[in-house]
């Protein structure tokens, strides 16, 4: 858990995640992040942690920047826990607050509001869980004008049986920060689409985000 | 987590300043509450008809409204959800999809009904609820090449993949995009927004003074869109053209939109400036409306800092098919392109006493107009707006 740059190494597997509190993401008080669902604290500690490697963690004015979520359950285990609430009393007991993170992008709101980002922001679902569609989608943002900086990456809480066994994807976020060259401040590299249409970094084809991750590491 | 640099792309970049072709739509199908097809549901709602009764699919005697728009002989089969009756029918409607289209899907909760059937005990595939399951699904049925992928942005998720399918194709990075969103009225629904005491005891009164909130609906639609030279090389004509389109996070609340409106006029904006439209060139609006105390003020506000003191026409379909969310920016653009075809704003259904801010804009009647340039606008959870300039 943290900055790329403060990790040689990068791997995501199956098992435990750590648990995720307000004090090891968050220089500032935020009450409001242990009344979040599981996903969308996992989610958001990760967009918090990518603004940071960024630089661009301190700011004051709201900004142009989207957000790109690729998952596979999003908050399915939310949507169980509701459905918990609903079902003993057909309803009479729902709980509200919990039905506001029964969407997978609700955590995108909670980070637009809580970095004041004022770009687009929505969840994208695929075949493959670590696939480069968000990344494609991101670069699409940018190159025509739609936002200045997009983050895009995954997020994905663990499943209770008997879900899991869908899809195996291992439960973890991660996020990159994108924008447009010429970057000012130190980057990890080069990302965009080749000729092929294939998604490269520092002109070599990559097949996955996880993949990005160890090439960025790799090339410091 | 980590910050990679972006090298410039192929592509036919900086869309922003307007300089991309118009993306073509050349078919759109739809199934509602109120029609089993695109043309049945602009007629019903024309007649200014609502598709709002009590619902016999889940008890609702503990919520707080007892109304829905329900397809009413829509039914579960063989343990898949609801989404695969829906789409089904769906298709019938439309003509041939090309297999290389990329196909981008829209929901918000998918096959949420099977999630309810498996917590109660009920055998149920649970395949059907992950998001991913919509893409597979019409893949699957319509013999597509892509797999493709789905997009989740609260009420916005069908203008936001619109919006995408137009991106790919304005960036060259395909020809032709199929647009497909489905959202089913589910007791998981209906019980949260009753619990966020956003449900109507009425069928929804969009922008009408005496408004009390939203009436859930469910539908679907498909929009196919086109590169110019793909749709005269396959000699499709145009129903409409998507020539602008922007979104934006209100960046304020999760479950409330800004009441300065000033996410939907970012998107707004972005959406006439890569239209290359001055405001005085739209013809009409369709609101995203859906009777909440409020969106439709936020709304307002918003189209008054746009528009200014004009009395630009503006309505909204959901008193008539219901709010259906993920689908709903979908079968709004379907039914905006018949708008600007009939030269005929549709009635707002449920309008009785309009809110001070909408008299002289909204009207519970037809209205005509003369024009070629409809805005549509949708807003959702989450803070996201979204905009798209349709053009006939």
């Amino acid at each position: 858990m943290g900055c790329a740059k403060d990790h040689d190494r990068f791997v995501m597997t199956d098992g435990q995640l750590p648990h995720v509190s307000a004090g090891a993401v968050f220089d500032k008080p935020y009450p409001q992040f242990r009344r979040m669902d599981e996903y969308s604290r996992l989610g958001l500690a990760a967009i918090a942690f990518s603004l940071k490697d960024a630089g661009l963690h301190d700011f004051e004015e709201k900004r142009n920047i989207g957000i790109i979520a690729s998952t596979l359950y999003g908050c399915l285990n939310t949507d169980i826990e509701f459905l918990r609430t609903v079902m003993p009393s057909r309803g009479m007991h729902a709980r509200p607050a919990l039905f506001s993170y029964t969407l997978p992008n609700t955590f995108l709101g909670e980070a637009a509001i809580r970095f004041r980002l004022t770009g687009a922001t929505f969840t994208i679902s695929e075949q493959t869980p670590m696939g480069p569609a968000c990344l494609q989608m991101a670069l699409e943002c940018i190159t025509s004008g739609e936002a200045d900086k997009m983050l895009c990456g995954l997020c994905n809480s663990p499943v209770p049986s008997p879900f899991e066994v869908i899809s195996k994807v291992p439960p973890g976020a991660l996020f990159f920060m994108i924008e447009k060259s010429p970057w000012k401040g130190s980057s990890y590299g080069r990302v965009g689409l080749g000729k092929n249409g294939r998604l490269e970094f520092k002109g070599i084809p990559v097949s996955g985000l996880d993949r990005l991750v160890k090439r960025c590491l790799s090339g410091r | 987590m980590s910050t990679v640099e972006l090298f410039s792309d192929p592509g036919n970049g900086n869309l922003g300043s307007g300089k991309h072709n118009p993306i073509r739509i050349t078919d759109a199908a739809m199934i509602t509450a109120l029609g089993d097809n695109l043309q049945e549901t602009w007629r019903q709602i024309l007649r200014g008809v609502t598709a709002v009764r009590p619902v016999s699919r889940f008890p609702v005697d503990n919520y707080s409204s007892r109304l829905a728009a329900c397809i009413e002989d829509l039914k579960p089969s063989g343990g898949r959800s609801m989404t695969h009756a829906l789409v089904d029918r769906l298709f019938g409607d439309m003509g041939p999809v090309p297999p290389d289209a990329f196909l981008i899907t829209a929901t918000t909760k998918a096959g949420i009904d099977n999630l309810e059937l498996l917590c109660r005990g009920y055998p149920a595939h649970a395949q059907d609820i992950l998001l991913s399951s919509i893409p597979d699904m019409i893949s699957e049925k319509l013999g597509m090449r892509t797999g493709g992928i789905n997009i989740s942005a609260s009420c916005a998720s069908s203008t936001v993949a619109l919006a995408r399918g137009a991106g790919m194709i304005a960036q060259r990075k395909t020809e032709a995009v199929l647009v497909c969103c489905v959202d089913l009225v589910t007791e998981f629904i209906f019980s949260g927004f009753s619990a966020l005491k956003a449900l109507s005891p009425i069928p929804c009164q969009p922008f009408d003074r005496d408004r009390q909130g939203l009436s859930v609906g469910e539908g679907a639609a498909a929009l196919l869109l086109m590169s110019e030279e793909r749709a005269k090389r396959e000699d499709r004509p145009p129903l409409g053209t998507i020539q602008g389109w922007g979104m934006a996070n209100d960046a304020s609340h999760i479950t409330a939109p800004a009441k300065s409106g000033r996410g939907l006029v970012q998107a707004i904006s972005q959406a006439l400036r890569m239209a290359q439209k001055q405001p005085e060139e739209i013809t009409a609006i369709n609101a995203h409306g859906t009777g909440t105390i409020y969106n439709d003020l936020m709304e307002l506000t918003a189209f008054r800092q746009i528009f200014g003191e004009r009395k630009i026409p503006i309505y909204s379909v959901k008193g008539a098919v219901g709010h259906c969310l993920g689908a709903a920016g979908g079968i709004e653009a379907a039914l905006g392109l018949k708008t600007l075809s009939a030269q005929l704003i549709p009635p707002t259904a449920g309008l009785v006493t309009p809110m001070e801010e909408a008299i002289g804009r909204v009207s519970s009647e037809s209205v005509t107009i003369s024009g070629d340039t409809l805005l549509t606008t949708n807003s959702g959870f989450g803070g996201i707006n979204a905009a798209l300039v349709l053009v006939s």
